[in-house]
Parts: structure tokens; sequence; C-alpha cells
């Protein structure tokens, strides 16, 4: 067990650094919100050049071939910047599913197009009313047609969608079981998609599919093994989220603990009060507990699904609450500035609030981990 | 970054159960499985001493010239944790973890050959004598004094929560040698045997029924000069050293494990019209939360013990493990008393060893774990309470 940084692993911080720490303040985020994607596609380019789109990729369709750890890495520093790129649907989620597929010639040509930059893939699998942490498509159906396959059904809050030019569909294939995970482009006709904002301008849609007629080639992983590359691909995005998370919530300390020492109220520094002292010293603890956490999902990444989920879920656990002690704590030194969009601390609360509830929240998480202890 | 267990670690606990597997007398074991209060016997703490020590085991982190197994961190994470696991005695923390390291660091030669022998035989129970009746958090403000007369330490004052002093054939003090300078540099750390003329202890009946917590009046008690250790006046530097040296025992992460798997059997053995407490959905919801937060605690006693980089000082990441720690001990006994609700008000005296026999109403995990709960109150009040922990934390890690 070593917690120090490898080599390539220290240059990799060594470039986010240089470019996020930059574009890391309220004015870029605003900027950035008010734009057509929410991210800045400039910079997207800037991710290709420096590699990191190609840190999960396999060596052979010429990526990094990175560790879990890597990637946990990487997303620590985006998550600091509260970076909204979509890096973890395309380059966390949609690289697992691809480098799972049956036909692996056409998914290292995507994974290539991805490392480039050219091309982004969003996971569309949330259905309305369906339990966030199953892994099976109930509302939407592929019929087989001829050579290939009828889609129909619709989906809700898939995360980047907006900016993707595929998505990744998950469907109950007609007369089969288990789940089948479809490429579809965002430009398929009776595709119909509803893009919105979320509430930390990152962006997400609803979409509709009537009849989307799709060939043979679409079907990236077959029923019987769909489910099971779908949660571990969701389990990854959801180690990068915690890595984004643990960031935001040593950034937001930061921040606050910056602006204690600077609010005067009374004659003197708010951060002399006890009572503040000890609210920062619990949002110490909840970050440092969240990191620690990190690193036990991280050590069981690669274990069995049962001990893995577990890890995972115990880890969503401390950290998805440990982003609620950070932020909101950090709200309530700030009084009422923090309530405004022109500090700091109200976009890291609502980055922590979107991270706790994508992929399954704090309560759903708390069930599954319960249950894996109980049985 | 590699944050899988090494191989070799694996080998070697299963080395280290075996070896306790042999050593460990079963009905030591089962005294201390079934006992109701928190510390053990002395008899079958001492005799574990010894038996440790015959095989060479006895205080495996100190340095090996004096006996020490010469392990890394992580050998004694797991060796420690195999030993809670087992439910061996507890090692008499006072000597082998406190007073030890502090006189192999900073001892004379003449009290080294003394007393790190008879820490590690198990010869001796030690007492710790450093809160007084008006320096609790405020350790500093302390007033027993030691006045050089004729080559010996005339002591006079009272100390209080000195743990266990009634059974303890020696302690170690912090006593004020100096009332000239300022309060943290006119204190001396004292070795004094507890059957001095002039010592009377006096012990504490406590909420949970045990008398473990101890008064020490001390009158004109005359202890030899050289049992002063190292300099006079750098006492407080010591026990700072003390507290730092063992930077992650205030987790008690062995022991909480222990007692978390505990609880994990009373809400499995605890049924409601047929119904485990285990899968009461409340109560699941607030184990998983122990538990993870449990977790956490453990990657955060690795993270001090690898001596991960960080951007706030170390004694910060200590300091979570202090606070943490004493907040989990109190949740995972609440667990265990919480999962037999009205059972467990019953009473149980700590005195009779092992307790009344089981039956099906009254498990054999039934008596103690109340006696426990209720004096792991002091859990967030002794050793810096909770809330100077967090004053200490805000300023190491944010300046305030």
């Amino acid at each position: 067990m070593d917690f120090a940084k490898s080599d390539i692993q220290a240059m990799l911080l060594d470039s986010a650094d240089r470019l996020l720490s930059e574009n890391a303040d309220v004015e870029y985020w605003r900027h950035q919100r008010g734009g057509a994607l929410g991210f800045d596609e400039a910079r997207w380019a800037r991710f290709a050049e420096l590699g990191w789109l190609a840190l999960p990729v396999p060596e052979a369709a010429g990526g990094l071939d990175g560790s879990i750890e890597d990637i946990a890495l990487l997303n620590i520093a985006l998550g600091k910047a509260l970076a909204t790129e979509p890096y973890v649907s395309t380059v966390v989620l949609a690289d697992h599913v691809l480098k799972q597929a049956a036909d692996q010639l056409r998914a290292m040509e995507l994974l290539g197009d991805i490392a480039g930059g050219t091309l982004r893939i969003a996971l569309a699998h949330q259905e309305n009313g369906a339990h966030p942490l199953g892994v099976e498509a109930r509302g939407t159906v592929a019929r087989a047609s001829g050579d290939g396959y009828v889609l129909s059904g619709a989906k809700i809050m898939a995360l980047d969608a907006p900016s993707a030019g595929q998505f990744i569909i998950s469907a109950r294939i007609e007369g089969e079981e288990g789940t089948g995970l479809f490429l579809v482009p965002a430009d398929a006709a009776g595709l119909s998609i509803e893009p919105y904002a979320l509430i930390d301008g990152t962006r997400a849609a609803d979409l509709a599919f009537a009849d989307v007629a799709l060939p043979a080639g679409a079907l990236l992983v077959g029923g019987n093994r769909g489910a099971a590359v779908l949660r571990e691909a969701i389990d990854r995005a959801s180690i990068a989220l915690m890595a984004q998370a643990v960031g935001a919530m040593e950034a937001a300390n930061k921040v606050c603990g910056a602006y204690v020492q600077e609010r005067k109220q009374f004659g003197t520094a708010i951060g002399s009060f006890q009572a503040i002292q000890h609210i920062m010293a619990d949002n110490f603890i909840a970050a440092h507990q969240a990191r620690s956490m990190l690193y036990h999902a991280l050590a069981n990444a690669d274990q069995d699904e049962a001990t893995r989920s577990a890890a995972l879920s115990a880890a969503r656990l401390v950290i998805g609450e440990a982003g609620q002690v950070v932020s909101r704590n950090g709200i309530q030194v700030h009084g009422g500035y923090g309530l405004t969009d022109e500090y700091a601390i109200g976009h890291y609360f609502r980055r922590l609030m979107c991270i706790e509830k994508q992929y399954g929240d704090l309560i759903q998480h708390g069930e599954r981990f319960g249950d894996s202890i109980f049985g | 970054m590699e944050l899988r267990l090494d191989p070799d670690l694996e080998t070697f606990r299963t080395q280290v159960r075996a070896f306790i597997d042999r050593v460990l007398p079963a009905d030591m074991k089962e005294r201390q499985r079934r006992k109701v209060a928190n510390n053990a016997a002395v008899p079958d703490l001492l005799q574990w001493m010894r038996i440790l020590d015959d095989h060479g085991r006895a205080v495996p982190h100190w340095p090996e010239e004096f006996g020490g197994c010469g392990w890394s961190p992580m050998q004694l994470f797991i060796f420690n944790e195999e030993l809670y696991k087992a439910d061996a005695p507890e090692f008499d923390w006072g000597g082998t973890h406190m007073l030890g390291p502090v006189l192999y660091t900073y001892g004379s030669d003449y009290l080294k050959d003394k007393f790190l022998p008879m820490i590690r035989e198990g010869a001796t129970m030690w007492a710790q004598g450093f809160s007084e009746p008006g320096s609790g958090s405020d350790l500093a403000s302390l007033r027993t004094s030691a006045d050089l007369v004729d080559g010996k330490y005339i002591v006079n004052g009272q100390k209080i929560w000195t743990s266990g002093a009634a059974h303890a054939d020696w302690g170690f003090f912090l006593v004020r040698t100096d009332k000239s300078v300022k309060p943290q540099r006119g204190i001396s750390f004292l070795i004094i045997k507890m059957d001095t003329p002039g010592i009377t202890v006096r012990q504490i009946p406590q909420i949970n029924g045990e008398a473990h917590l101890c008064e020490v009046f001390l009158d004109n008690v005359e202890v030899p000069a050289d049992q002063l250790i190292g300099e006079p006046g750098m006492g407080w530097t010591y026990a700072k050293f003390l507290l730092e040296h063992e930077r992650t025992t205030s987790s008690f992460i062995y022991w909480s494990k222990r007692e978390l798997a505990r609880a994990k059997d009373i809400a499995r053995g605890e049924t409601m019209d047929g119904r485990r407490v285990a899968d009461d959905p409340a109560f699941r919801a607030r184990f998983a939360r122990a538990e993870a937060d449990l977790l956490a605690l453990e990657w955060s006693v690795l993270r001090v013990l690898a001596h991960e980089e960080f951007d706030a000082p170390e004694a910060a990441a200590a300091s979570v493990l202090k606070i943490r720690g004493s907040e989990l001990q109190q949740e995972i006994t609440m667990l265990q008393v919480d999962a037999m609700g009205a059972k467990s008000l019953r009473f149980f005296d700590a005195a009779p060893v092992p307790p009344p026999a089981p039956t099906d109403v009254w498990p054999d995990y039934a008596p103690g774990r109340t006696t426990v709960a209720l004096i792991n109150r002091a859990a967030t009040i002794y050793g810096g309470s909770k809330q100077i922990q967090k004053n200490i934390l805000a300023k190491l890690a944010f300046g305030l």
C-alpha cells in the first residue's frame, strides 16, 4: 500500500493544475453556464491534447491505459475546479462500455475518436419511476426488424446528453432476457431530445424513441452481458464522481477557511469565534473521511461484484453526506453571501448536491450497503 | 498510488492468527470475551503479557534493542487487529504504549535498564497521573508540586481519573518542579512507586458500577531524584511526544471493529415478532452508516501510518482520528444497546467473572454492553475533550 503518486500521476496532476487553476472561479463558471453546452469546447480540445481523453483507452487504440487511480486523481482536480466538461460520461462511462463491446474493431475506432476529442458519448439509461440503482431497462424496447432493430421508449436525466454525438441506450430486446446496450447517433430519425440545465450548470436531456431504426451493429453489448457491463460502467462513473466530490469539498474548505479569516464582525475575524472554528473542524473531518472512503472504493474497484458494490455504496454514503456537511456549513459561515451566485461556495454546494444524487443517492446507497451487511 | 494490500501482509496475518490461536489460553479468551466491564482482570492481563514476552511479542512496536519486533506499521496494525479480534486481553497501554516510548527515548540508562524489562515482562501495572481536579483539558495548569530537597523530590498534590491506580504498582506523573517559569516549562515527568508512604488512592464509583478510575492524593511523598525522566522542566515536551508517538491509538480502530461485529451479532440475535432487529430498516440504515464511517476511519488510520503527503499538518490527520474514533466508539456501543431495546436496561455487576451463564433470553452478548456504553461517554472527554480537539483542528488545518 502506497499513497505516493507515480510519475505519470504527478505529471497528470501538474498538467491539471496548470490548465484548470486559471479558470476555477465564479466568473468562469457563470460564463460557461450561459453558453450553449455549459462548457468550453476549446478547453475540451485541450483535454484531448493533454491526453486526458485517452487516459483509460487501451494502448492498442492509442491510449494511455491508465488505472482507475489515475482517473480518480484527475477527477479530484476536475472537482476542485468545478469543471463542467462531460468527462465522466464520455471518458469513464462510455469508454468502459466500448471496451466490453462485441465488435472490438469498431469500438477501438470510437475510442480513438473520443481520445481525439471529436466524439462525445452519453449514457441514457434512467427511466422515470425506475430505481436509480437498477440496471435493467423496462420501458425501452428494441424489436428485431430485418437485419437490425427498431427502438421505442423514453429515457430521462441523461447526463451530458446535449453535447453528445452518440448515445449508449439500455433497452430490453424483445423475445430475449436481459438488457442490451445500443449505440444510437444523436441525429437518428425518430429520436427527440429535450435538453435542460441542471442546478450546477451541467446539462442533461430527456430522450424519446419513436420507432428509431438501428442497424445490427448498433448493439454494442448483448442482453446476456448488458446489465453486468452497465453496472461496472456506472460503478466506475461513481468512483470518478466521488473523486470530483472530494476535490470540490477540499476546495470549498479552502474557500471557507479564507473567508472566515477575512470576514469581520464585532470588530474581529469571525474565524476567531469558537462556534465558527468548530464548524470548520467538522468540515475538515468530513472532507478527510471522504477522501479516505474514496481510497476504500478504489482499493476494491477490481474485486468481485458483491465486494465492489458494497465498498462503493459505503463510500457513496460517507462522501455524499460529507459533501452536504461541507457545503451547507460552508454557506452558513458565509452568511447571506453564501446564497448569492457571486460567491464560490454556492457553486460548490450545487455541484456537490448534483453528485450526491447521480447514480443513486444517499438513501439508496445506504440501503444497498445495509443489505450487503445483513443480507 | 497503490491502494491494494501487499499480498505478503496477508501471509503475515495468517501467521499472526496461528500464533495467537496457539498461545492464547482458551479460558482466558473466554473470560475476556464475556467480561462485563471494559477492563480485563489484572491477573489475566499480566499473565498475557508474560506469555507474549516468552515469544518475543510483548512490545512489538518498540525498537528491537529493547525487545521490539522490527515490524512495519502495517504489520503492527495487523498484529493489533488480530489480537482484538481474538478477544485477547488488552495491553497494559500505560506501560507499553505511553511510558515505554518516553523511557527509551528520553530516559537515563538506569531508568531504561530498570523499567523497560518490567513493562515488557508484565511484572507491573502502571498508572498514569496526568489530570488533576483543576486541570482537565487545560492540563498545563496542573499544580501537583515536586520540590528537590536533599536529592529527593517531595511531591504534594492530587491527581484524578487515574485509571487502575488501585491495582497499579508504579505510576508516571506530571508534576510541577518550577513555579517561576511559564506553565508548560515548569513541568517534569516523574516515576513514582504507588506504595510509597504519603500516597492514598481512592476508587471513584462510576455510573456503570465499576470503580476503575481513581483519585490519587500525594502528601509529602519522597521520590528518588533519579526517577525523573530526562531533564527537569521537559515533562510537557515528553507528554506531547507520547501523544504524537501514539498518533493512531486514539482511533480505537481495533476495538471498534470488534465491537461493531458484536453489534451485528446482537442485531441478528434479537427479534421483534419474529423479525430480526437487523431487518428493521431504520436500524439497518443507522448500522450501515456506522460501518461506513468505521471504514473511513480505518483508511484514515492507514493514511497516517503510511505518512501520506498531505496539504495540512500531519497532526490534523491524527486529530481527526481522535474525534471520529471517540464518536464511533459511542455510536457502536449504542447500536449494541439499542439492538437489545429495553432488555439493555438490566444491570449486570462487573464483579463476577465470568457473568451468569447465558440463557435464551439473556445470551452471552447481553451482560456488559450497557456497562461499557455508559462509561463510553468518557471517550469524547478524556485525552482532550472533543471540543478542545476541534479547537486544535481548526488551528492546525485553517490557522484559526
